[in-house]
């Protein structure tokens, strides 16, 4: 390893945190206009749409985009190649604020937020969305766990509480002691539970409207979708640390860190390879591609899913002059992960369609709010994080000290 | 104290007017209402046979409509009432409509198996309470009052098919709906009554009770001035 | 990576037996219906379309009194759906059928909870609070409900309505088959007592089935050969008869299969005592136990 990961510490106040600040401040009201006036006084559902861009995209991509940290941690931790650990980090952290905002995404879209914690003790076994919420529930934690040893590594032997809080030194040392030796103790069981976990709700999160066969258009609906959610999601994972990687590197003017990239490509052409000839398998042995030139949006936004989100960016990663260039992998990259992203929308938004009411749904205005808050937040989070604890790991352009904020 | 008695003695004497009042009662109102209230047996089986051979057997028996001897019924048994009491009851004029139909297995459709029953038994001892496990098949009293007489109202054209064209509305108690403060003057009360029933003040305004404008002019001195009636000099506005 | 090895072959060791026993223990789907379940038959061809049930309805469940209540026929301009605030509603179709003077005569449909023998709805609540209840009922407990309204997304019918206007504690609000009124010996639903002719029979569903049958033999010429709900995603406690395809009555065209089959399947077959987990764990395990011992050899470990 060249070097090893470290905090940023660049100027933290930028213009672009400040468009964040806006949009988190739009989410921010949006939100509380949902808690006072009710999800029908900000939302476009009704009786027959009763999800829509909350549990489409704050929800359902957040979980597939989320992929990032798991199949990483698979690859460096479990597979032994050491060689990808730079962007461990960061996609654990990706993972990590992924899935908080996914349970916030949550907290926002279920009408009884207060009582999230009921399914832990009331079971039902038989529920896709049981397993699902049980495994993101478990999976967040471990998320967390997997993370202590970057605050540790950050801020033990160094915690120096100002006035009288100096008191509680002496016990977050100890705690963070404490924390780092059970934290790499239990390091190996919580990489494989994380990986474990992650299989199975990324894999249910496509079984969940498998209990609605005549509301999802035939061209998603396949008893295989649990599959096809399942390698999309291995699919993805890569492609989305490669797109966040690009962007972070690029926004902080970083080691853009080919060395590492390119050959997480290599692996994407075989994960994409075998989520597109699933899809295209299925297509062909349910016999649904008759639909493809119905015209409606539907099959339109299908077509766009699977020929811009899978099909031109795999032949793009096969060519080995694309795969070399910084702006073709990250292109390839951000159209397997507009794909993902697209067939998590078609299956849970597009691809909805009532039997009895007439009418489609298209997301308030408010609901747009507070999907683009909460991902502005978890931005500004990430942000944060990167600029003070060690995560990035890049060779850093000289900055002095002055910068630092405090 | 004073105001106590003055109350109690007008209640007794409301009282007693009201039992004076029921001295009289209409013979055969209370006939129908005592002929209402009989349960009878249930009839289990029943000849399921042409309406023809039906016929013939009430002909050879010499049953016809002449027969009756009830003007009319009350349609208000208990079978109904135990389960609702939404409207007030059917009076049923037996007589009229057999006169007019001539056919008593219009409405008398099937007879009982048991031949020392009655050829043309009452609706009640067929259709009793509805959904009878035993015998899912036979409808309730209410559902054969509705389905034959609606059915057959439609059919010829003739008789009333809205739920107010034969029954009466259950006045509701209005002990509770009424909401008037002790001592309310005319107008409270007036008003009171329009909360709900405004139609029937709208209606009272175009009746001659209202536009009667006194004696006609012409009729007294062949004056053109109205000096009395309620549009005018009236005692209240209700 | 910290892996001791002592702690890993013991877990292991766990974690081969429970595997290699779990798989064999996923069994085929089998329906939790219960055996004697009661019903409604609606008879469409005796709805005269006074919307008493409505009014019944609201009374039993202490609703608000449904719009134009008193025979407005304006009401039937608009289809109605159930909502929050009236579990039943009843709407007009014209299919073309002529009465006797050769007027357009009017079908009328009672809409409800059709109350699935395999409610897709119960498979899908994520903390239970939708069960089927041994005497038909699909039953909504409030208490367990998160208002996620994955319900709502599973039902066939679109029938669970939501309280989306109350910020904190919306509840999901269908038709409770007058659960408290039918255990009770002899207990009606509210719509069945009032109903004027009896387009609504209650009572045990195998009798009304047979009953719906029956009517249909007597009289093939009035009634199209079908009971809904007989068959539709594997069986409702409410039942429809109808001289008019249910096709032009909005009834939605469904399946045989049990709604939850499907997805009940695969989860039960993946995750039934959490085999295929623990499995993967233990690969996953062998495969970074492997890997780490290579790199021993190597280099030294990477931290986490």
């Amino acid at each position: 390893m060249d070097h090893k990961a470290s905090p940023l510490n660049r100027k933290f106040w930028t213009p672009g945190v400040y468009v964040m600040l806006v949009f988190m401040i739009a989410g921010f009201l949006a939100i509380l206009a949902r808690f006072t006036g009710g999800i029908g006084y900000v939302s476009n559902l009704s009786a027959a749409r009763p999800w829509g861009l909350w549990v489409g995209v704050d929800v359902a991509t957040g979980v597939a985009l989320a992929a990032g940290g798991f199949t990483t941690a698979a690859l460096a931790h479990i597979f032994g190649r050491h060689s990808y650990e730079p962007v461990i980090r960061p996609a654990l952290l990706t993972a990590m604020l992924g899935y908080t905002f996914v349970v916030l995404g949550l907290l926002v879209d279920i009408g009884r937020s207060w009582a999230i914690w009921k399914p832990v003790f009331f079971w039902n076994t038989n529920s896709v969305l049981f397993e699902v919420a049980m495994c993101v529930m478990v999976y967040l934690h471990v998320l967390y766990f997997e993370f202590i040893p970057i605050v540790v590594e950050q801020f033990k032997d160094k915690v120096r509480l100002p006035g009288i809080l100096e008191l509680l030194n002496g016990p977050i040392e100890m705690f963070l002691k404490v924390a780092d030796v059970v934290a790499s103790k239990m390091m190996w069981i919580l990489i494989i539970l994380g990986v474990v976990l992650s299989c199975m709700h990324q894999s249910s999160l496509g079984s969940l409207m498998l209990i609605a066969p005549t509301k999802i258009h035939p061209l998603w609906y396949t008893p295989i979708m649990p599959l096809l959610f399942l390698v999309s999601a291995f699919a993805v994972g890569y492609p989305m640390v490669v797109f966040e990687t690009t962007l972070v590197t690029s926004s902080f003017k970083l080691d853009s860190e080919m060395s590492i990239l390119t050959p997480l490509t290599r692996i994407t052409i075989f994960l994409l390879g075998l989520y597109m000839l699933l899809k295209f398998g299925d297509m062909f042995v349910r016999g649904t591609y008759v639909y493809l030139l119905d015209g409606t949006y539907q099959t339109n936004s299908f077509i766009v899913e699977v020929l811009f989100g899978i099909l031109v960016p795999w032949l793009m990663l096969v060519s080995t002059k694309i795969r070399q260039t910084r702006i073709g992998v990250f292109t390839a990259a951000t159209m397997i992960v507009f794909g993902v992203a697209l067939n998590r929308i078609n299956v849970f938004i597009v691809g909805y369609t009532s039997p009895i009411t007439e009418g489609g749904y298209f997301p308030s205005i408010v609901e747009i709010f507070v999907t683009l808050g909460l991902i502005a937040t978890l931005m500004f989070i990430y942000r944060f994080v990167v600029t003070f604890l060690p995560v990035l790991q890049a060779a850093p352009e000289p900055i002095t000290s002055e910068e630092v904020s405090s | 104290m004073i105001k106590k008695i003055v109350f109690y003695s007008g209640l007794m004497i409301l009282v007693a007017g009201l039992s004076m009042a029921q001295v009289w009662k209409a013979p055969d109102q209370e006939k129908a209402k005592e002929r209402a209230k009989e349960r009878v047996k249930f009839v289990k089986e029943y000849k399921n046979e042409d309406i023809i051979l039906h016929k013939m057997a009430l002909v050879e028996k010499g049953i016809t409509h002449k027969d009756i001897t009830e003007n009319y019924f009350l349609l208000d048994s208990p079978i109904i009432k135990e389960r609702e009491d939404h409207y007030g009851p059917v009076r049923f004029a037996h007589k009229r409509h057999a006169a007019l139909i001539e056919d008593c297995t219009a409405c008398h459709h099937y007879r009982p198996k048991d031949e020392s029953m009655s050829e043309t038994t009452r609706c009640s001892a067929c259709h009793q309470d509805s959904f009878n496990p035993e015998h899912p098949e036979r409808i309730g009293l209410k559902a054969a009052f509705h389905q034959q007489c609606t059915e057959c109202h439609q059919e010829k054209q003739d008789g009333p098919v809205t739920c107010t064209g034969c029954h009466l509305k259950n006045v509701p108690d209005h002990k509770d709906l009424v909401k008037l403060a002790d001592g309310a003057d005319a107008f409270e009360v007036t008003a009171e009554c329009l909360r709900c029933h405004d139609q029937a003040g709208e209606d009272m305004l175009k009746t001659a009770h209202w536009n009667w404008r006194g004696p006609s002019p012409f009729t007294v001195e062949h004056r053109k001035d109205v000096q009395h009636g309620k549009g005018t000099t009236a005692l209240n506005n209700y | 990576m910290q892996l001791t090895r002592r702690n890993f072959f013991k877990f292991m060791g766990v974690t081969g037996a429970s595997a290699a026993a779990a798989p064999s223990s996923a069994q085929a789907w089998q329906s939790k219906a219960p055996p004697d379940p009661y019903g409604c038959l609606v008879d469409l061809t005796r709805c005269i379309g006074c919307r008493k049930c409505e009014e019944g309805c609201a009374t039993v469940n202490k609703l608000p009194a449904p719009v134009k209540a008193t025979c407005d026929c304006t009401v039937f301009e608009k289809k109605r759906r159930p909502d929050v605030n009236a579990f039943t509603t009843v709407n007009r179709y014209f299919s073309g059928k002529l009465d006797v003077l050769d007027k357009p005569s009017p079908t009328y449909v009672k809409v409800q909870c059709m109350h699935c023998q395999d409610p897709a709805c119960v498979s899908a609540c994520i903390s239970g609070a939708i069960t089927k209840k041994e005497n038909g009922t699909v039953h909504y407990n409030v208490d367990r409900c998160i208002g996620c309204r994955y319900c709502m997304v599973a039902c066939p019918f679109e029938i669970p309505a939501y309280e989306y206007h109350d910020p904190i504690t919306p509840e999901v609000r269908k038709c409770t088959f007058c659960f408290d009124r039918i255990s009770k010996e002899g207990g009606l639903p509210g719509c069945a007592t009032i109903c004027p002719v009896e387009a609504i029979t209650f009572g045990k569903r195998e009798t009304l089935l047979k009953l719906a049958k029956q009517r249909i033999k007597s009289d093939p010429n009035k009634y199209v050969d079908h009971i809904y709900g007989e068959k539709e995603v594997g069986g409702t406690s409410w039942l429809y008869v109808s001289s008019v395809p249910f096709s032009k009555l909005s009834f939605p065209e469904l399946p045989e299969t049990p709604s939850p089959k499907l997805a009940e399947t695969i989860q039960h077959s993946l995750f039934s005592y959490l085999w295929s987990p623990i499995l993967l764990f233990g690969f996953l395990g062998g495969m970074m136990y492997k890997f780490d011992k290579k790199d021993e050899n190597t280099q030294d470990k990477g931290g986490a």
